[in-house]
């Protein structure tokens, strides 16, 4: 394998489709890790089930009660609110479920220097992170988003054709990448400064905006919404592919590329991180 | 050029230190307009090591081991100079250049807290992409030497220091790196640990002509591992050579403790050793410590001289612990106001 004693071999690059398959199977192995040994644990996934039950519960109870009362939000109905709704449930999920690691990140990463490890492995270092640590409770998230959005759909009587269903496995991953995006990029600042103030927690309070028509919101926070924090791509425009007019169509096709431009520049800001990390002292 | 493996030139790195206000408001004044110092934890180190070498990297604490050890793994990126290892650069190459490596650091295991032994391992065998037969292999010989199916079941969390060194050493040579990089491989160890952990290194190395280098500050690994040793003070390299030859150059110093069995006075002492090239330490009561170098004077004289003429209950000879050592070389290259020497080759 290594052709001179002074050299070190290197192995041919894989082409793109090889290295994806590659990288699902490090995630699938880390995945089953995982998974057994939380197999230990299973009280906690109960509790955590449970947990997710009751406050989707809530919430659907008080849109209920709203609706109980007016017809019409702001033009909205109370089954296309609810689509929304379930909807923004499938992305929240699918970043719930990788993204627990980036919370604890800068304690016990960058603090405690774990990310040393990381950087000593021929897997890339932000995968690695991701994969270190799930969130199973993302599945019921994605689960109970399905059952809302679904009923909600028939509700309406939508006719969802191939094209419908394909947008669905395009909007729900990528809307999923600017939730991943935006707290990536603050959890890469940790590279630079101890972030004793914790700017996370209030930002995922804002989430909880995303969840609702966006014509509900005034002006100022139509605009924080799209464009300074964009978490109105993550589930308003992507879910208007359903259930708003055609012309709407055309904005919610936007969230792939809003999706990846937000989680390709928080990649280049986490890079340069890297590049900066300092490890700890002993 | 094929026998040199690793290259190190003017390496350098250097630490940003936050120096801080004192009080809320200067804490404050702190998070607004943070005042800086910088501090040079490593300093134009150039080397250059051959496949197949063993070599010991000693230093005080805060010397600079580690930051030398985390550029050459590629986890720091220097502040100036080059490295090149088999033509592959740590930081920049780090998905080429990790699969040719292994490393552990004695302060920090590399294995996953929760994972039971069995299982790290196999992630690992994953990442790497080390083949059925390989892993086999290297199973094999880590059972054999290391013993380490004993507690291939249990999570990482609850094993001994000892048995977390020895699980560390496994993984980190599971996929038969080229190059093994260990930063104080035997801290906190017991003796009996410690031993194991370099007959192990022995072994290996015969067994798989790893390259190793290794940091330590116990000068006992390196004694029975290295025949060559750098030797690092604040950040810059002050010998690079054979042990045998630093040996020479502190002239085979020698520490001597002798244990009386009644109370003797130094000046007592200085007139039995008179004429001899001898020390005493300021010394009281039963206890006194001597100096003196084998390359001038013999231990069985100045012992002959000191037992015949005073009543000795115990008597032990010591080697400088690495720390005078350090001191001892320091001292003389910053006497000598000339560079660092260079590898006698
Ligand atoms: N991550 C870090 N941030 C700031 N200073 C550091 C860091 N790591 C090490 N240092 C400082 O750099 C110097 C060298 O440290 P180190 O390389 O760990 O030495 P050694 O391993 O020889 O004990 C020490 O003064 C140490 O305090
Ligand atoms: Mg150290």
């Amino acid at each position: 394998m290594d052709d001179a004693q002074g050299t070190l071999a290197r192995l041919p690059e894989r082409a793109f489709w090889p290295q994806v398959r590659w990288q699902a199977g490090i995630f699938g192995a880390y995945f089953g890790q995982f998974v057994k040994t939380r197999l230990a644990y299973r009280m906690d996934f109960l509790v955590d089930t449970l947990g997710v039950l009751a406050s989707i519960g809530i919430q659907l109870a008080v849109l209920t009660t709203l609706f109980s009362k007016v017809s019409a939000l702001q033009g909205w109905s109370f089954e296309q609110v609810l689509f929304i709704y379930g909807f923004s449930l499938v992305p929240l999920g699918l970043f719930n479920l990788v993204s627990v690691n980036l919370y604890g990140f800068s304690d016990a990463y960058i603090i405690e220097g774990k990310f040393d490890r990381v950087l000593l492995r021929p897997v890339n270092p932000l995968a690695q992170v991701l994969c270190e640590s799930f969130n199973i409770s993302g599945l019921n998230e994605i689960a109970l988003g399905l059952v809302v959005t679904v009923w909600a759909g028939i509700r309406l009587g939508l006719q969802p054709g191939a094209l419908d269903v394909l947008a669905l496995l395009v909007l729900a991953p990528t809307a999923a990448l600017v939730y991943l995006g935006v707290f990536l990029a603050i959890t890469a600042v940790s590279f630079w400064f101890e972030d004793r103030m914790g700017i996370a927690p209030p930002v995922y309070n804002v989430i909880r905006f995303s969840r609702y028509p966006l014509t509900i919101y005034s002006l100022p926070v139509r605009i924080l919404l799209t464009f300074v924090l964009p978490f109105a791509w993550v589930a308003y425009y992507p879910a208007t592919w359903f259930v708003g007019g055609a012309d709407l169509k055309f904005v919610a096709a936007l969230t792939p590329l809003v999706g990846l431009v937000v989680f390709g520049g928080a990649v280049l800001v986490w890079r340069r991180g890297v590049r900066n990390y300092t490890s700890t002292g002993t | 050029m094929s026998d040199v493996l690793i290259r190190v030139r003017d390496l350098t790195r250097d630490y940003r230190l936050i120096k801080r206000r004192e009080g809320v408001v200067g804490g404050l004044v702190d998070l607004v307009r943070p005042r800086w110092s910088t501090l040079r934890a490593v300093a134009d180190v150039s080397f250059d090591i051959a496949p197949g070498e063993m070599v010991g990297y000693i230093g005080a604490n805060g010397a600079g081991k580690s930051t030398t050890i985390k550029m050459l793994t590629g986890i720091l990126t220097p502040t100036g100079g080059e490295v090149t290892v088999g033509g592959l650069v740590p930081w920049k190459q780090r998905r080429q250049y990790t699969r040719h490596i292994g490393a552990v650091f004695g302060q920090r295991t590399q294995l996953w807290w929760d994972l039971a032994v069995v299982e790290s391992f196999r992630l690992l065998k994953k990442i790497y992409e080390v083949p059925d037969d390989v892993y086999a292999a290297q199973m094999g010989v880590f059972n054999e030497l290391l013993g380490i199916d004993e507690f291939l079941h249990q999570p990482v969390r609850k094993l001994s220091l000892g048995q977390r060194m020895r699980c560390d050493l496994a993984a980190a040579l599971l996929h038969k790196p080229r190059i093994l990089f260990l930063d104080e491989p035997t801290i906190g160890l017991d003796v009996v640990a410690k031993e194991n952990v370099r007959r192990f290194l022995r072994e290996i190395r015969d067994l798989q002509g790893v390259t190793v280098i290794l940091t330590t500050h116990d000068l006992g690994d390196i004694e029975q591992l290295c025949r060559r040793v750098m030797i690092i003070d604040k950040g810059r390299v002050h010998f690079d050579g054979e042990l045998e030859e630093l040996r020479r150059r502190t002239g085979h110093r020698v520490r001597m403790t002798v244990d009386f069995r009644e109370p003797t006075s130094g000046a007592r002492l200085a007139t039995v050793t008179a004429g001899l090239p001898v020390v005493w330490q300021e010394g009281e009561g039963r206890r006194h410590v001597a100096e003196f170098r084998r390359l001038d004077v013999a231990g069985a004289d100045v012992i002959k001289r000191v037992v015949n003429d005073c009543p000795v209950r115990d008597l032990a000879l010591a080697e400088p612990d690495i720390e005078e050592i350090v001191r001892e070389i320091y001292r003389d290259s910053a006497a000598a106001a000339a560079p660092a020497p260079g590898r006698s080759a």
